[in-house]
């Protein structure tokens, strides 16, 4: 029968269900306990491989880890720096040259790529494009450059609209993609409603909002959207990664999902798994990175040439100017002027003394090139000390008998000469700046005692006059009410003494009785009758000392003078003064 | 460059919610968005075409709350109620116009319709303030309206009156729903 038969089936059923429990226990308690208590061990015979293969079949391990290993690292940051710090001390030193190095050769790569795309037609084309349609250069520089490029990754959830999660690519503005998800959400709730539903009685979803060179990929899940915002045209590969991400995030998240409420800390893991989609391609990639930026290196190789060049020509002329400006050092020479506008282009404007050396000797001994330098000489009478040697060496050279010697910077003279010539050689050495008495010291020159008789007596007898001058010139000075002969009151008799020397000869010869008067004089203080004593005195004290000298006492007249009452002379009016009488016999 | 760096990281962590802004034509929803979000109130006069989305982050004992104000086109005989727009609000607002009583009527058929999708907290807002009023809620009608709407606000978008204080209740309204949800 075949209700007995059934009967006979639920019967059995029931049976079996009894033997069942009896033997598994209550809903399998007894199976499930005993595999708890040796869980931890069969789990652990197993894990690695189990990670392993999971890991080879969908990649979802190492997101899930990596959040954790992510907290972990910032753990020992934060509490065990110092052991961190030492594990990884010997990695810096290579990490700091090995990001220095990318650093320079990126910056090259960008330098290239910026004057490539900036000098170069294509470039100017772009930036026109660019401006046309109103994005920036950069925006339309990468859409040329990329075949796609995912700029912007969102994870919304589905039933509210509010954003979950979003990762851009570079700092692009992140402010609006939470309106721009809420948007996107009303849209796809229009379309949703605004069309048929398909035969299942499922809404109509957007896939993708395209313009012209922007696209929305959107993926829809049952409790979030994934969508993509790509520039480019997009390929299959990011909306299989699109789903690929949607569906790990459905299962890694499907609790957080189901009971969001707003608040998305949940989400911030999700991190990782949208990177993924950042997909992007370029165009002629290889032909790119094979490229050399020769153009950035000739520039920086001709801006290195060119500073170098112009710190070089500044230091080489500056070098020149020092060198130059030593001949200001050399007696005799004054540099007025030193331009230097090239190194072949100076300007010298000197002062130079005759005497001086030769300027373009001194450029050519000093490895100077005369040729170089445009130079302005002028002359002057220069009173150095090695000027004034070189000149009297000159002057007294065309006397041979004379010999010059120098001492304490004055200029010797012996030897023996004629008189006329004596007069010449004076003549000539007082216009190079020689004074006798200051610089000039003649006392040491003899007269050669012939006189050559040949010599006109015109001459002879200017001669005469000019020594009767020179006697006449000759004053000793006194001190206050003193009548002692000081040691240059000497050297001022000597010469006195050589001018009646040389004058004795020449008197005679033209016939010319003369002698010597020696007037003393005081000033106006005190006794008159002291004073006039006091005057003689003095006259008497040269009149002895001349006498002592060689000049016959009967050939002077001393007088002493008394007081000289001359206003501004007479309060100082000590001093002895001298003359020549003489008369001529024909 | 490296591709983590170059990845911006996105989505503070803060709570967001969706608020709907319901209510007849010109009753004033845009103009009180407006005035919320931006602080200013446009005198030009926008009619609302679908839904306008718009944001404002606020903070309340200490929790960032970031409001997504879906402002929907103004209900009227020729415009049928959008409730596709409602789902997943956290809280919706019917806005009324106390010029026009014929707008406070559209008001409550609103109402009940979105009661029919949603039982999120409902708040009523009676806009133009500023202008003199042509009806009243008298006592039995006020308590009857309190019964329907979990808070009520007469506001104004041109004087900005009671607008900030209307979203920021709405806000706290939804943090202590939030907190009594996981103590139950």
């Amino acid at each position: 029968m075949p209700t007995d038969a059934a009967t006979d089936h639920a019967d059995s059923e029931q049976q079996l269900e009894k033997v069942r429990t009896l033997l598994l226990g209550k809903e399998n308690s007894r199976i499930t306990k005993s595999i708890q208590k040796d869980a931890r061990s069969l789990v652990a015979d197993v894990i690695t491989e189990a990670l392993h293969d999971r890991q080879k079949k969908d990649n979802s391990v190492n997101k899930v880890l990596q959040p954790f290993v992510e907290e972990s690292v910032k753990q020992s940051v934060a509490h065990n720096s110092e052991q961190l710090v030492s594990s990884l001390y010997p990695l810096v030193g290579s990490l700091v040259r090995k990001s220095v190095a990318a650093f320079l050769s990126d910056f090259m790569e960008k330098t290239n790529q910026l004057l490539e795309n900036s000098l170069t037609i294509k470039g100017l084309k772009w930036r026109f494009k660019a401006r046309q349609s109103g994005v920036s250069y950069a925006q339309y520089a990468a859409s040329q450059t990329f075949v796609y490029r995912v700029e912007h990754v969102f994870l919304i959830h589905r039933e509210t609209g509010l954003l979950l999660n979003t990762v851009a690519l570079e700092h692009e503005s992140k402010s609006n993609a939470d309106i721009v998800s809420a948007m996107l959400t009303a849209i796809n709730d229009f379309v949703g409603d605004s069309f048929l539903s398909d035969q299942e009685g499922q809404k109509e979803q957007l896939q993708s909002v395209s313009t012209d060179n922007f696209n929305l990929l959107i993926k829809p899940g049952p409790s979030a959207l994934v969508v993509a915002a790509v520039s480019g045209n997009p390929p299959q590969s990011i909306s299989n990664q699109l789903q690929l991400t949607l569906e790990n995030i459905h299962s890694l998240y499907f609790d957080e999902l189901n009971r969001f409420n707003g608040d998305n800390k949940d989400f911030n893991s999700a991190d990782n798994l949208l990177r993924d989609c950042l997909l992007s391609e370029q165009k002629e990639i290889v032909a790119k990175q094979k490229k050399t930026p020769w153009l950035a290196w000739l520039i920086v190789f001709l801006v290195v040439i060119y500073v170098g060049y112009q710190s070089f020509n500044w230091f080489k002329s500056a070098q020149l100017h020092e060198k130059i400006m030593q001949l200001d050092s050399q007696p005799g020479i004054i540099i007025k002027q030193l331009k230097i506008k090239q190194l072949d282009d100076i300007t010298l404007d000197v002062l130079r003394d005759p005497d001086a050396l030769n300027i373009h000797d001194w450029l050519k001994d000093n490895a100077l090139n005369p040729a170089q330098l445009t130079i302005t000489e002028r002359n002057y009478h220069s009173l150095d000390q090695q000027i004034l040697q070189q000149r009297a060496q000159r002057i007294v050279s065309a006397y041979p008998n004379i010999s010059a010697s120098w001492k304490n910077h004055s200029l010797m003279l012996t030897g023996t000469i004629d008189l006329i010539k004596t007069e010449q050689l004076r003549n000539t050495l007082a216009i190079a700046g020689f004074t006798e008495g200051e610089n000039l010291n003649t006392e040491q020159l003899n007269l050669a005692s012939n006189t050559p008789s040949s010599t006109h007596k015109e001459i002879k007898q200017q001669l005469f006059e000019q020594l009767v001058g020179r006697i006449a010139s000759i004053q000793l000075n006194f001190s206050v009410a003193s009548e002692n002969i000081t040691p240059q009151m000497q050297s001022s008799l000597q010469r006195l003494y050589l001018y009646i020397q040389q004058l004795t000869p020449i008197a005679k010869e033209l016939n010319i009785d003369f002698g010597l008067l020696i007037l003393g004089s005081s000033d106006n203080t005190g006794n008159k009758s002291t004073n006039n004593i006091l005057s003689m005195k003095r006259a008497n004290n040269t009149a002895e000392i001349l006498q002592r000298k060689g000049i016959a006492k009967d050939r002077m007249y001393v007088v002493g003078l008394g007081q000289i009452d001359i206003k501004n002379i007479s309060s100082t009016a000590r001093s002895v003064m001298f003359n020549v009488i003489y008369n001529s016999h024909n | 460059m490296n591709k983590q760096q170059a990845v911006e990281k996105g989505g503070d962590a803060l709570i967001q919610k969706k608020i709907c802004l319901l209510g007849a034509s010109s009753v004033g929803k845009t103009s009180l968005v407006k005035q919320f979000v931006e602080g200013i109130f446009s005198e030009k006069y926008l009619t609302t075409i679908g839904v306008k989305i718009d944001r404002k982050t606020l903070s309340i004992a200490n929790e960032q709350i970031n409001l997504l104000l879906w402002d929907m086109e103004g209900n009227d005989s020729y415009n049928v109620f959008q409730e596709k727009y409602l789902r997943g609000a956290a809280g919706y607002i019917i806005v009324v116009d106390q010029t026009r009583t014929s707008s406070l009527l559209e008001g409550i058929d609103i109402h009940t319709l979105a009661r029919q999708v949603t039982d999120c907290p409902a708040i009523l807002a009676i806009n133009k303030s500023d202008l003199l009023a042509t009806w009243h809620l008298d006592d039995s009608e006020y308590e009857a309206y309190q019964d329907l709407f979990d808070l009520q606000f007469l506001t104004s978008a041109k004087t900005g009156n009671n607008v900030e204080q209307m979203f920021s209740s709405l806000a706290e309204l939804l943090l202590k729903r939030e907190k009594n949800d996981l103590t139950t």
